[in-house]
């Protein structure tokens, strides 16, 4: 009992990890362009999916950990410079127009990549023992590269021009404008920047689950979850509640069946939107 | 510009002859059209009781899937576990979709734009999450298959084996929703549906209590996407817990956004289209949705309005 618990509780930090990751991808495009992506899914996805070309291809899972998301990224560049610049103002217009890029992404994926799940071997093989289990070293070097990711974020945001400068927008987009700040350019970048954190944790989540065409759909709706509860744009909030809403979907796993901790879940996320709709942490 | 006379005589001209030419469809062209036709009957009826909710009261649901999935169980399970009559069972898709709707209705209409957006998502996901585990009663993803019994009229015994009769009754019965959503949206009802589309906060000062018009609406267009859930499963004799999933809905928005959303008649173009464009291209690309999602983007940049909204525009 207390080596599964241990191993549910590890499982449930690790897993919130990545899915704080793929929130605040989710947070930042909402809090900046006021976007609600439904494509932030398929760009997990892609993530995931590109990092399984170039594993095929090297073989390495460090390098695509790096080329993966950036290449997401480049995707992320063309569909806000194409597509979403022109309606950013409308945001029913923005959810509609982003479900259908989440179609095509699928689509694509299927087309090129297949209907079948594929593994990808854990880059490090290691297991270190936990009571009387194994856990994967893997894992924890996975969560450690998650929480890096974070720091790296939060000083962008706070020690860098361009952070500030997004800060600023998301204080008041007008005075920004009035000073001078570039406020296309901190959108366009913005959104990149949330497909490349998307992409990002699609490659760390590569090895503990497996790679899917369909793996971005009910993730979309985990980061909805998390991003509502936390608050939308509030960014830590987002971190915490990915944390806390997967070790208890984890531990309470151990319990009940999944699909009740799910049905829990987003009951639970019901009551916050009704009694507390800007977020457990909002102001 | 053409007199009002002639103007008034055009709805009635144009719904007879669309009605008359797929009531002949039959005479010649063979069953894998009638099922074909049936199917875009089904999702227009869909796409119009999306159409209700999102173009003339502006609220964005992906949740209409739920009840649409509900529509579908609501003929499934009382034919197949307790031997009812088609016909109670489709009384009930229309009664046990509209009840859900007035549930989640009564928590959703309490929100505006994107969280409204979200908590249908969620109300449609606890459903799906439900009717896939819940396997004894939904047959879960699996789903259920089932022979539908004779729909009794009274003067005739309708057999719904029969693909011709089925597709007869899908006609008749959206081609019946189609006036009444029609009536509705024309009467004084409507105005105020689109009073609060337009400007919520200006409908509520006026003295509309804007929440239970919402509400109203809410369990409408719930229980006609349970009718048209009840329709898919009676002409596919299969219910299934995937039809519950929110991304079914998405067919509704796609249809009505690409037709024209708040026109009705867009919605049911959209579909036919759209169903067509598919069937076209799936020995081509066999990449369906590639083309669904490029279409509705595409339409979203270039006529937002959609294809009805366009041709009004261009017209004035």
């Amino acid at each position: 009992m207390a080596s599964n618990l241990a191993v549910a509780v590890l499982n449930g930090i690790v897993w919130g990890l990545i899915m704080a990751l793929i929130a605040l991808g989710l947070n930042l495009i909402f809090g900046l362009l006021h976007i609600i992506n439904m494509a932030h899914g398929a760009l997990y996805m892609l993530g995931a999916v590109f990092s399984w070309y170039v594993i095929e291809l090297t073989g390495n899972y460090w390098l695509a950990l790096c080329v993966a998301p950036l290449a997401v990224g480049l995707i992320g560049l063309a569909l806000e410079r194409g597509l979403l610049r022109t309606i950013e103002d409308k945001p029913l217009v923005t959810i509609i127009c982003t479900f259908g890029i989440m179609l095509v992404l699928q689509q694509l994926a299927l087309t090129y990549f297949g209907g079948t799940a594929r593994r990808i071997a854990l880059p490090i093989p290691g297991r270190f023992p936990l009571f009387d289990l194994q856990y994967p070293v893997m894992r924890i070097v996975i969560a450690a590269i998650s929480a890096a990711v974070m720091v790296a974020l939060w000083l962008f945001l706070n020690r860098t021009r361009y952070g500030l400068w997004m800060r600023a927008v998301v204080q008041d987009r007008e005075m920004a404008v009035a000073l001078g700040i570039p406020v296309h350019k901190v959108y366009m970048w913005t959104f990149v920047l949330g497909s490349v954190l998307a992409a990002f944790s699609g490659v760390l989540a590569a090895p503990i689950v497996s790679v899917d065409f369909m793996m971005g759909r009910e993730i979309l709706i985990m980061a909805f979850i998390i991003v509502i509860v936390g608050g939308m744009g509030n960014l830590w909030g987002s971190v915490i509640t990915a944390v806390v809403i997967s070790l208890i979907h984890g531990v309470g796993s151990i319990f009940v069946v999944p699909s009740t901790a799910t049905v829990f879940s987003l009951g639970f996320m019901i009551l916050v939107l009704l009694v507390r709709p800007q977020g457990l942490f909002g102001e | 510009m053409l007199p009002d006379k002639w103007k008034a005589a055009a709805f009635p001209l144009a719904f007879v002859l669309v009605a008359a030419v797929l009531a002949a469809v039959p005479f010649f062209e063979d069953l894998f059209y009638q099922t074909f036709l049936t199917e875009v009957l089904v999702w227009a009826l869909f796409a119009i009781s999306f159409d209700l909710i999102f173009g003339y009261v502006g609220l964005l649901s992906f949740g209409q899937a739920l009840f649409f999935g509900l529509g579908g169980y609501a003929v499934a399970i009382p034919t197949l576990k307790l031997g009812m009559g088609t016909g109670s069972g489709l009384l009930l898709s229309v009664a046990v979709p509209a009840a859900f709707a007035a549930f989640v209705g009564f928590f959703s209409v309490r929100l505006t734009g994107i969280h409204f957006v979200i908590i249908t998502i969620i109300f449609a996901l606890i459903g799906s999450t439900v009717g896939e585990t819940w396997t004894s009663l939904t047959g879960g993803a699996d789903g259920l298959v089932f022979m539908p019994p004779p729909l009794d009229l009274g003067i005739a015994q309708l057999d719904l084996m029969d693909i011709r009769t089925t597709y007869y009754l899908v006609l008749a019965i959206v081609a019946i929703s189609y006036l009444f959503l029609r009536r509705m949206v024309r009467s004084p009802l409507g105005k105020v549906f689109v009073a609060i589309r337009e400007n919520e906060e200006r409908a509520r000062l006026i003295g509309y209590d804007v929440r239970r018009y919402k509400l109203l609406a809410f369990v409408i267009a719930g229980g006609l996407s349970g009718l048209a859930g009840g329709l898919y499963t009676l002409s596919l004799k299969y219910a299934s817990a995937t039809f519950l999933h929110w991304s079914v809905s998405g067919h509704a928005v796609v249809y009505a956004i690409v037709g024209g959303a708040g026109t009705l008649v867009g919605p049911v173009l959209g579909a036919g289209l759209i169903m067509a464009l598919e069937h076209y291209l799936v020995n081509l690309l066999q990449a369906t949705d590639l083309v669904v999602g490029a279409v509705l983007v595409s339409t979203l940049l270039l006529a937002p309005m959609g294809i009805v909204g366009f041709l009004r525009g261009r017209r004035k």
